[in-house]
């Protein structure tokens, strides 16, 4: 058993061990490491201030990807390489994304700008083209309040990509490869005076821990526990990390079922569904930042139990099967049942959930997904709405529906549901419906929105389906 | 090479995006540094019974514990009246408000000490709205007025009068760097103070005041901010001092560093605003008539608020005429953080007001929202003269709007608008223009003042002081251009250091648009003076080599790094060799300027009935914006499709920098007119208190296309021929909103569509909501 993290830093070898686990990944940057271009803003994944290249292993190579380090944990780092704003310039010279910031006016102040620097010098490590909305969309994750971004998008159309550098030269990843390999075969356990955290090398090792330390709380992306434990002092006694554990992190699809893995982060399953389920593409496509997603798994946004989680109303709907895990043997449970109050679900202490299986919608199937928030972009849910139908004619056959942000729960609508098949697409039909559905939830006044706001959202959610059916914006997924 | 007018990077652009740059928290951490911190009210409104730190003080690590009791002197301080509290003494008049220092060893000791003390108290009414505070008649300082005209009188021949209220929410000022200070106790009680703030003099003074020092053993030191946006105008003072306090107590360095959280709960934030008006106009959509009375909501102390309002109050009129207008302003005391400078400082505000009554008045008459601006267009020649009397002159207000709306298509566009609301099921378009006329300089005479320091060193270099403090906006890189250009060498020939009470003293704030015109005016005033001096000098020096000429410092040019005889251009001198020389004949390399901005007065009490009148601008920057943009009617999300921004900002020293002023500040304003809104418990609490809850625009609701552009004219009255330009576009954020409240006009009904700032997607769609319901009782109603 190891009682040290090992990662390297800009290329350099960090062991770490004790206390100093138990710290985002920004505050050791900072001020262990002494390097303060990595900023702390919001403490919370926000802001993108923080932002650095995580880079892991990846079939003989270092694939490296923008996440928040302020709420990363070291004990979620393991065996990873990190190249912060210190270790991005060529041989002491400005890279080609710095220079073009400086000469665009990409920065004011200048407190945003290394995380935006490192952000978009991740998105040139692995694209060689860019237009303005693909800047945008790999800046969604970073605020700035100075520039109105104007200059900064310029900046980014201003990068040659063919005299960036590649990260894969600048640290080659041989040594480093090994040493992590090397660094795999055992799993970890690090204790300070009030905590502990166990970080297996394998599944088998992960629930052998869980049952004989059940209360330990289950980390993978941690873009929620790092929140509340910055925000909250929220310090559990016991952790288990599953950074190391291999062989949760494939999506697999046969039959039209799809198979996620619990470490699969939200950005593969971006990526997998782009094609697959468009409606599910673009709902991730909002959903919180490229380096939230970079981190965040599609497992911990169901685990978070959140009624305002962006991914349960699609999984709702296409009546999605938890894969449940425990020393003593495998179950699977329907996410429909799952949930049992708020914030309280069907999860026994010693099991891990392990994947997430998806039936895909069937030839004739349509899937609409709606998500309002008081910004488009990372911006967390007041209501979120899915609508699995199938139409004949102008007549809704079938129709499974999934409110988010009206109740302590994500809520199936069975009685609006049932009023629905069978009926006409009309306007009078989808109003009276709007109404039932509002019967069927119970909103709250709260920073997101009012009751009166989200019942109307409901009503309003209901009416949006109906335009998109009637003018012909829904088309059946590709098989 | 005048180096003046170029597009050169941001003096630390090159530090800013290797994330060299140094900011307060960056700084390493001495080996006896604490960590200070502060335990604050609870609770809105209470009377403190008892207050026991015995067991807090017990917590390890925790090094001391400090209340009021512990300054030195009176407690009280606020930039213009000093009513606020550093420490609560017993009353509570705000959540967040301090009531014990911390000072600890490390960030876990400062944690367990606040929830180890123990407090008690008994709880008094909260007074938290505005109209609250008018129900109990709370108010900070009397109710200002600002009068022309007989509105009465013009009221009664009205051909059309529309009365209102408008409701305009805060801002939260979301700079990326918290509010930070680290103090470091030096010999004799004096105190080095580094503080991001806008305002070095100011926390000068302030820890000078508190802690029983004179001012001159207080060093007060920026080098630059993690944005300020006023929001460190007269707020960071408050983390100083109490780093100051401990650092003097403890004679350890201190370090203070809010939390994100911490800050937005504790900070005041741009002025709410409730305002009535009544507002009278002919068919044309021209004002005869307005009569307004504004309410502010200035939180639990006086902090700005004043000159808040006073801004306030001389940008209801914007860039539109008010023949008969008497707008009056009061300050309401409520139970919230002081609220305090934001860009634009009640200009903003004002503007609103009658850009929603512009929008009113063609809703009313069913009219293009552009003509009735246009009918009320302050003139170049005639109906150029502002309520409070100040002549616009040289105004380009006309030319600005008849170009932008040339260049923008604004007409077809605008038919293309509606049009499309006139088919659409499920969006509307909505598009509008606005305007600004922002005054500058501070309304407040004597703030009208600075001081620069230029030092020439042996090689020719030079560095700047003055009183102006960089947050981003790049007051600096201007400082460096002008400097360069002063004796025409080369800009990287020049560095501006960081702002130190100890170089230049008794500065005004970097405030109000205007530290390039102040501190740039002064720095130019010390290098004249160098100047003079090095221009004789090479007078002599250049006839010692040309004997058949007289030395003649008139004929003496600086040009391109060397110095010459217009009538000798042959013979030339190096810059660094001139200084070299200078240095050997005794001349002096170093000199302080100073400027006061000529011919601004200002009153508040003129004539009999004791309204405000004067000429407290030195000019106005102007400009305006077509916004078009498309609303889901079903969730009230916003598409800002197209952006033009047309301004007269004279000649930019900095054509790059100037542009980035513009985006930003545009952008800023958006934010504050839609996604950006505050939400409150029924206590007080501010429930969205950091970026998860408070949305500020992202790079995604950046305008789809994105024109900026000015005009080409130069401002003769101001230094370089250049205008202020950090608040004024803000204002044009305006466009936004009132391309919204021209889209509601299509759902409306016929009815002018009420809608409070910002319109978020919540205010959109119930707003919308009404309008369906209450058009389909018409719809019954016409039925039967």
């Amino acid at each position: 058993m190891r009682d040290y993290l090992v990662f390297y830093v800009n290329g350099e070898e960090c062991r770490v061990s004790g206390a100093d686990v138990f710290q985002p990944l920004s505050s050791y940057l900072r001020y262990q490491k002494g390097q303060t271009g990595t900023k702390i803003v919001c403490e919370e994944g926000d802001c993108g201030a923080c932002s650095i290249l995580l880079g892991r292993a990846d079939n003989g190579k270092i694939t490296y990807k923008a996440i928040n380090s302020c709420i990363q944990y070291l004990y979620q780092i393991d065996r990873c390489h990190i190249v912060s704003i210190e270790g991005l310039k060529n041989d002491g010279e400005l890279n080609p994304v710095q220079e073009a910031m400086v000469k665009c006016h990409g920065a004011q102040c200048g407190f945003c700008t290394p995380g935006f620097v490192v952000t978009m010098c991740g998105y040139f490590d692995e694209q060689k083209k860019a237009d303005p909305q693909s800047i945008k969309d790999c800046l969604t994750g970073n605020l700035c309040r100075c520039t109105g971004y104007e200059p900064i998008i310029k900046a980014g159309m201003n990068v040659d990509p063919e005299a960036i550098i590649p990260l894969a030269k600048l640290y080659p990843a041989g040594e480093m490869l090994r040493c992590f390999e090397q660094a795999g075969k055992e799993s970890v356990q690090i204790k300070s005076e009030e905590q502990t955290v166990f970080i297996p090398a394998n599944l088998e090792d992960a629930l052998k821990f869980k049952a004989a330390n059940p209360d330990a709380i289950v980390v993978s992306g941690g873009t929620d526990l790092s929140v509340i434990m910055n925000k909250r002092s929220y310090e559990p006694s016991s952790i288990m990390s599953l950074c190391n554990v291999e062989g949760l992190d494939g999506i697999k699809s046969t039959n039209g079922i799809v198979n996620v893995g619990a470490r699969v982060t939200l950005s593969q399953l971006e990526e997998f569904f782009k094609e697959r389920v468009p409606e599910f593409h673009n709902i991730l496509w909002v959903f919180g930042s490229p380096q939230i997603r970079n981190a965040g798994t599609l497992a911990g946004n169901i685990a978070n139990a959140s009624p305002i989680a962006d991914t349960p109303p699609f999984l709702f709907i296409m009546d999605a099967l938890l894969e449940l895990r425990s020393s003593k043997g495998t179950r699977q449970v329907r996410i429909n049942e799952f949930y049992k109050g708020y914030k309280k679900f069907d999860l026994q202490k010693d099991e891990l959930i392990t994947s997430i299986v998806i039936p895909m919608p069937k030839k004739d199937e349509l899937i609409k997904l709606y998500k309002v928030s008081r910004r488009k972009h990372l911006d967390i849910s007041t209501n979120t709405a899915a609508f699995r139908l199938s139409m004949k004619g102008n007549q809704i056959e079938n129709i499974a529906i999934a409110y988010g942000g009206v109740a302590a729960t994500i809520l199936r609508l069975p009685k609006t549901e049932e009023f629905l098949t069978g009926k006409e697409l009309t306007v009078s039909n989808i109003e009276a419906a709007a109404e039932i559905a509002v019967s069927e939830i119970s909103p709250i006044d709260d920073v997101r929105g009012s009751k009166a706001f989200r019942n109307q959202l409901a009503r309003n959610l209901m009416m949006k389906l109906y335009f998109d059916l009637s003018e012909g914006r829904l088309a059946a997924c590709p098989q | 090479m005048s180096s003046v007018g170029k597009d050169i990077p941001h003096d630390s652009a090159k530090a800013h995006v290797s994330g060299e740059s140094i900011y307060i928290d960056d700084f390493p951490p001495a080996r006896s540094e604490l960590i200070v911190d502060f335990y604050y009210a609870p609770t809105s409104h209470a009377r403190i019974k008892s207050l026991d730190l015995s067991d807090a003080s017990k917590v390890k690590g925790v090094h001391s514990l400090y209340t009021y009791k512990d300054l030195n002197s009176d407690n009280r301080f606020g930039p213009i009246v000093k009513d606020e509290l550093l420490l609560v003494e017993d009353l509570i008049e705000f959540m967040g408000h301090p009531i014990v220092v911390i000072a600890a060893e490390n960030l876990k000791a400062i944690k367990k000490a606040k929830n180890a003390i123990k407090i008690d108290y008994e709880e008094l009414e909260a007074v938290l709205t505005i109209d609250r505070a008018k129900e109990k008649e709370l108010y900070l300082g009397p109710t200002r007025r600002i009068k022309r005209g007989d509105v009465e009188a013009a009221f009664k021949k009205a051909e059309h009068i529309i009365e209102d209220e408008f409701v305009i929410h805060g801002q939260e000022q979301f700079y990326l760097e918290s509010q930070a200070a680290i103090v470091y106790p030096k010999e004799n009680g004096q105190l080095e103070v580094h503080s991001s703030t806008q305002h070095p003099t100011e926390v000068q003074e302030v820890i000078a005041h508190l802690l029983g020092l004179q001012m001159n053993q207080v060093v007060c030191i920026t080098k630059r901010m993690g944005g300020g946006f006023g929001g460190k105008e007269s707020q960071a003072t408050h983390p100083a001092a109490m780093a100051a306090l401990v650092a003097q107590k403890t004679k350890r360095p201190a370090r203070i560093v809010f939390n994100k959280d911490q800050d937005m709960q504790v900070t005041g934030k741009r002025h709410p605003f409730k305002n009535k008006y009544k507002v009278a106009f002919d068919k044309s959509g021209r004002i005869t008539a307005l009569k307004a009375d504004f309410f502010s909501d200035g939180g639990a102390f006086f902090d700005l608020s004043t000159a808040v309002m006073a801004r306030a109050l001389c940008h209801v009129d914007n860039a539109y005429y008010l023949e008969n207008a008497d707008i009056r302003g009061t300050i309401c005391k409520t139970n919230l953080p002081p609220n305090t400078a934001f860009r634009g400082f009640g200009g903003p505000q004002g503007i609103a007001t009658i850009e929603n009554i512009m929008e009113e008045i063609a809703a009313y008459l069913a009219l293009d929202p552009l003509e009735v601006r246009k009918v009320n267009l302050y003139g170049e020649k005639d109906r150029n003269v502002t309520p409070y009397g100040e002549i616009v002159f040289d105004n380009s207000l006309p030319l600005i709007f008849e170009e932008l709306e040339k260049n923008s298509q604004y007409k077809k566009r605008k038919q293309a608008v509606d049009e499309f609301n006139s088919k659409s099921s499920w969006q509307l378009k909505g598009i509008a223009v606005s305007a600004v006329k922002f005054g500058i300089s501070f309304n407040t005479k004597f703030l009208n003042q600075a001081n620069a320091l230029v030092n020439i060193y042996l090689d020719g270099s030079i560095q700047v002081s003055t009183g102006a403090t960089e947050m981003g906006q790049g007051v600096n890189t201007n400082i460096k251009q002008l400097v360069a250009g002063a004796f025409d060498i080369d800009h990287e020939q020049v560095i501006v250091m960081p702002t130190s009470t100890e170089k230049n003293n008794n500065t005004s704030a970097t405030a109000a648009s205007s530290a390039t015109d102040l501190n740039g005016s002064a720095a130019l005033d010390a290098c004249l003076k160098i100047k003079a001096a090095l221009t004789e000098l090479a007078a002599r020096i250049i006839q010692s080599k040309e004997l058949e000429i007289q030395a003649s410092p008139s004929s003496i040019v600086f040009e391109n790094g060397f110095i010459y005889d217009r009538r000798r251009p042959a013979t030339k001198l190096t810059f660094k060799e001139l200084v070299k020389q200078a240095y050997l004949n005794r001349v002096s390399l170093g000199e302080r300027g100073f400027y006061a901005t000529a011919g601004l007065d200002w009153t508040w009490e003129a004539g009999e009935e004791k309204t405000a009148a004067g000429h407290p601008f030195l000019y106005y920057t102007q400009g305006a914006a077509v916004t078009e943009l498309t609303i889901d009617k079903l969730t009230g999300e916003i598409q800002v499709d197209r952006v033009d921004i047309l301004m007269d900002i004279g000649n930019p020293i900095n054509p790059g920098i100037a542009r980035g002023q513009l985006s930003g500040a545009f952008v800023q304003g958006m934010g504050w007119v839609t996604s950006e809104f505050l939400s409150y418990a029924k206590d007080g609490t501010l429930m969205s208190h950091s970026p998860t809850t408070y949305k500020i625009p992202n790079i995604q609701d950046t305008p789809k296309v994105f024109n900026i552009d000015w005009i080409d004219r130069e401002n003769k009255v101001n230094v370089a021929g250049t205008k202020a330009v950090g608040e004024p576009p803000l204002c044009l954020g305006l466009s936004v909103w009132c391309a919204v409240k021209y889209a509601m006009r299509a759902a409306s009904g016929g009815k002018i569509p009420k809608l409070e700032l910002p319109a978020s997607n919540e205010e959109i769609v119930m707003r919308l909501a009404e309008f369906s319901h209450s058009n389909k009782e018409r719809a019954v109603l016409s039925k039967n």
